[in-house]
């Protein structure tokens, strides 16, 4: 079977910073309720009343491809999965937080209680049984899209192509396998 | 069994839009909600609130017991009862106040569609009392039966997919309507749709806004007449549809004139042009819609002439009932509407008369209501129900039971409302509730206005009740939803309530079915399925939307006096308003009230549905609160630097009502001279003796509802333009 090379698409022109995706998330994933995933962020509004200019930008992991919290990983539980999604062995992380620190898009939290490092891992148990991540079934404007990279027939490959959509910060170099719609 | 897993197909109440859920139930219990994919609104998705639905079941803090209480009223003191003791001794209290002061003396007050609230009219009816409110005169029904004066009927479902233009007005589908606001963007996406935004301030709608007009609060009737002005002088309106099916145009032509771009520059701050261009964008993109917007609904005493130069508007430009454009659904042709199950005709003549405000805002009580139906029975075979659309105003409703002017009110029964937090003069409003004999209270928590109560009665929510969703029986469709799990605890349902109540009331008669499931199969059975319960209509059918019909007036005509449009309405004038479209500035505005101005310069929106929360609702939902702790007051960064306020600063809003606190939040989404609070703030976990917190920032505290500034056709007071001053809370 060929391997899938999953991918996400976030429409920001959609996104209407509702907050669903992070809660949506906290449950889906049973975190604690002051520890998110997916933060939604206001950016803006810029310039002087009335010619203002806003936007929101939810912020799962980017699962980076050249993802420097894998590199930096001394216990080998940051992963990247054959299908691209990189996930944290619990059992291994030793809670040190340095994927925290190299990771330049901020996603990783340490939780408290367990004492590891955890991220959105792309609900990929969800994605295995056919179901799509929990952020995206859950976007009341359907603004997030999850599919296979590799298939130009997916939605995901569509948008990217047609959309121009692009990771966001790409002059940082690590190839993230998430792609924005910029307003 | 043990072991059972079923999946029940719930209606979401945590606002209006009834989403579709599937719960996961095990052996009895909820162990997950999703959204429903086949539900036609939010097509599988949940918003924060929804998703947190077990949160909420199983919260802590739920009023599971009926609850009496002991001590001083305001204490905060209650203990357990049961629901026999409770319900017996508060159908002796009513029967009491029935016999020495009138059944007008027991009123009621309602909030927003979690309840059956034809069971509420059913009852009230039976005992005779017409003394029924909502926070209706804010929140829709002004527009709404100033339409239907003109038309026959509110164009409240505008077609947006196959729409050339949306004009947004006074509506942010951003944060409250969010499949709506899907159905915006797609639209766009899909047709090219033009969307115009009629908003103050920059909300999440506006900022996606193809135009945006950012009027000063409250001028949006100076816009509207603009319009007017442009789209007649230049001839875009649909001169066929007007001479066909209007009345009254050469009328209001020569009304209009004097309201120019210009003259409207001045009242709206945007520039005439702006206003000009705007207006032909909407009359040249046919078909186009305007949405109704609750906004419009809370300008005071500008209210209703607001919504009457928009139902003018939307006739003359050709958009009424076609595809694409202001549709009329009138109500369901076949299903026994809320209107059928409510019993109006057995209140006496001489008690509809005693409608408190019904000698003053005659349009939204018996005067208008009598009118209105008349028509309305005549072309769709049924009329409007009289929750919502026929009540009792509460400002007129709080001064007599302060005063006992016209009559003494001793007794409220709220359920689903928390009118110390959601009505405007909540000082007043807490005198009132302090002056009753009797306060009853239904609902999910111990609310500021609980906090006051006699009983507290533990309410079912969406999961432990099933819901028909039927927009109060004015909309051409219905969607049945079941109840994932019967109610925990001792909460029930407002119909069981109504119910048992109406029992010990001797009304037993009256109420025939059991169950909610055993009403709604009741009023299901006529659109002929041959389901024998209510469960298999859910799962076999849940959905009826009777086949979509343009044009209706073609064969039927409008369900007005001249069976046509009439831009000059018949059944306004007859009720002693101004028949055609006219300006009104609203009571508090620099214009309005300079003097007041001097004091209390700032223009203060109070108001406006912002996520995570719904009116007043969802603040002790700890996932949700943490997104958005505290109230914030939305201030220019120009002003507050005037003022030497900083981000996240507490500042003081001050009116000549009452001042309040919020957190500063500095955005250029407003001007300089207009702030925006967030309204429904109380603080669950601070204690029912301080009553929850509900003086700290509740903007509700801050607003006039003085019945000489409501609208003088609905009794809307003003939330939207109020003068107010903020400062910096030192210390």
């Amino acid at each position: 079977m060929r391997t899938m090379h999953w991918g996400m698409v976030i429409d920001l022109r959609r996104c209407i910073g509702c907050h669903a995706c992070t809660v949506a998330c906290q449950i889906e994933n049973n975190l604690p309720l002051n520890e998110r995933w997916n933060k939604v962020f206001t950016v803006g509004p810029e310039g002087e009343f009335p010619l203002v200019t806003s936007h929101f930008l939810p912020r799962p992991c980017m699962h980076c491809q050249d993802a420097p919290c894998v590199d930096g990983c001394p216990t080998g539980a940051s992963q990247r999965r054959p299908d691209g999604i990189i996930i944290v062995d619990g059992e291994r992380c030793i809670g040190c937080k340095f994927c925290m620190l190299v990771c330049p898009y901020g996603v990783r939290q340490f939780e408290v209680e367990k004492g590891i490092v955890q991220k959105c891992h792309l609900c990929y148990e969800r994605l295995e049984q056919g179901e799509m991540p929990r952020c995206v079934e859950t976007c009341q404007l359907k603004a997030r899209y999850a599919g296979d990279l590799d298939d130009p027939g997916s939605e995901v490959a569509a948008l990217i192509k047609q959309a121009n959509a692009r990771p966001l910060y790409p002059h940082l170099g690590t190839k993230p396998l998430v792609y924005y719609i910029f307003p | 069994m043990a072991g059972t897993t079923e999946v029940k197909k719930a209606a979401c109440y945590f606002c209006h839009m009834n989403c579709g859920m599937l719960v996961h139930v095990e052996d009895g219990v909820v162990k997950k909600v999703t959204g429903d994919p086949e539900h036609p609104f939010n097509q599988g998705a949940q918003c924060p609130r929804g998703a947190s639905a077990m949160d909420h079941l199983n919260h802590i803090n739920r009023v599971n017991y009926p609850l009496k209480r002991v001590g001083e009223r305001g204490s905060g003191n209650f203990k357990r009862v049961s629901w026999e003791e409770a319900l017996e001794d508060i159908a002796a209290r009513l029967k009491k106040y029935k016999a020495e002061y009138g059944a007008e003396s027991i009123a009621t007050a309602g909030g927003t569609n979690r309840t059956d609230d034809w069971a509420r009219r059913r009852f009230f009816n039976l005992l005779g009392s017409p003394n029924v409110v909502h926070t209706s005169p804010v929140c829709w029904i002004p527009n709404f039966l100033v339409e239907t004066a003109i038309y026959g009927w509110s164009a409240f479902d505008p077609e947006i997919m196959g729409s050339r233009c949306v004009v947004v007005w006074g509506h942010n589908p951003g944060a409250s309507y969010l499949p709506e606001m899907r159905g915006l963007l797609e639209a766009r996406e899909k047709n090219g749709t033009k969307i115009i935004v009629i908003d103050p301030r920059c909300s999440e709608t506006a900022a996606r806004a193809d135009l945006w007009l950012p009027i000063r609060p409250g001028s949006d009737c100076a816009l509207a007449l603009a319009w007017l002005n442009v789209i007649i002088n230049e001839e875009l309106y649909d001169a066929d549809f007007v001479e066909n099916w209007t009345v009254g145009f050469e009328e209001l032509r020569e009304r209009v004139q004097e309201y120019t771009p210009e003259w409207a520059e001045a009242k709206t701050w945007v520039p005439a042009e702006r206003i000009a261009m705007a207006a032909r964008t909407y009359a040249t993109s046919r078909p186009a819609c305007i949405q109704w917007g609750v906004a419009t609904d809370q300008l005071g005493r500008a209210t209703s002439a607001v919504a009457q130069a928009r139902a003018v508007l939307r006739a003359i430009c050709g958009n009424l009932d076609v595809p694409g454009g202001d549709v009329m659904p009138g109500p369901h042709p076949t299903f026994i509407t809320d209107v059928e199950m409510e019993l109006n005709e057995l209140l006496p003549e001489e008690q509809r008369a005693k409608q408190l405000g019904a000698d003053r805002f005659k349009l939204s009580t018996w005067p208008g209501y009598k009118l209105l139906n008349e028509q309305l029975e005549r072309v769709w075979g049924k009329g409007l129900p009289a929750e919502w659309m026929c009540e009792a105003s509460p400002p007129v409703l709080w001064r007599a039971i302060l005063t006992g002017k016209p009559y003494p009110v001793k007794a409220l029964i709220v359920l689903a409302d928390n009118p110390l937090s959601s009505y405007a003069n909540s000082r007043l409003v807490y005198e009132a509730l302090n002056k009753l004999d009797l306060l009853v209270v239904m609902d999910y928590w111990l609310t500021p206005t609980a906090a006051l109560a006699d009983y507290v009665l533990p309410a079912a929510s969406w999961l432990e009740r099933p819901v028909l969703t039927t927009t109060y029986g004015v909309s051409d469709w219905l969607i049945a939803s079941e109840r994932a799990v019967q109610p925990l605890y001792e909460r029930k349902t407002d119909y069981d309530f109504w119910r048992a109540l109406g029992i010990k009331m001797g009304q037993e008669e009256y109420w025939p079915w059991q169950t909610n499931e055993e009403a709604f199969q009741y009023r299901l059975e006529p659109l002929g399925y041959g389901l024998e319960t209510y469960g298999d209509f859910v799962q076999g059918v849940r959905f009826d939307f009777a086949p979509r019909e343009y044009y209706k007036y073609l064969e039927k005509g409008f369900a007005t006096p001249s069976g046509k449009v009439e831009l000059k309405s018949s059944i306004l004038e007859k009720l002693g308003y101004d028949p055609l479209p006219h300006y009104v500035e609203p009571p508090f505005s620099p214009e309005a009230t300079p003097e007041l101005a001097r004091d209390y310069p700032l223009i203060l929106i109070a108001g406006g549905g912002f996520m995570p929360f719904y009116h007043s609702e969802h603040r002790q939902i700890t996932r949700l609160r943490l997104l958005h702790p505290e109230p914030r007051v939305a201030i220019n960064p120009e002003l507050a630097q005037e003022l030497a306020i900083k981000e996240g600063d507490w500042v003081w809003i001050e009116t000549p009502k009452g001042k309040v606190k919020q957190r500063a939040k500095l955005t250029t989404a407003v001007p300089p001279g207009v702030v925006q609070a967030e309204r429904g703030w109380w603080y669950p976990e601070k204690g029912a003796k301080d009553l929850f917190g509900v003086w700290e920032s509740n903007i509700n505290a801050c607003l006039d509802d003085d019945p000489d500034t409501c609208d003088p056709a609905c009794g809307s007071w003003c939330t939207r333009s109020v003068l107010c001053r903020i400062a910096k809370v030192e210390g």
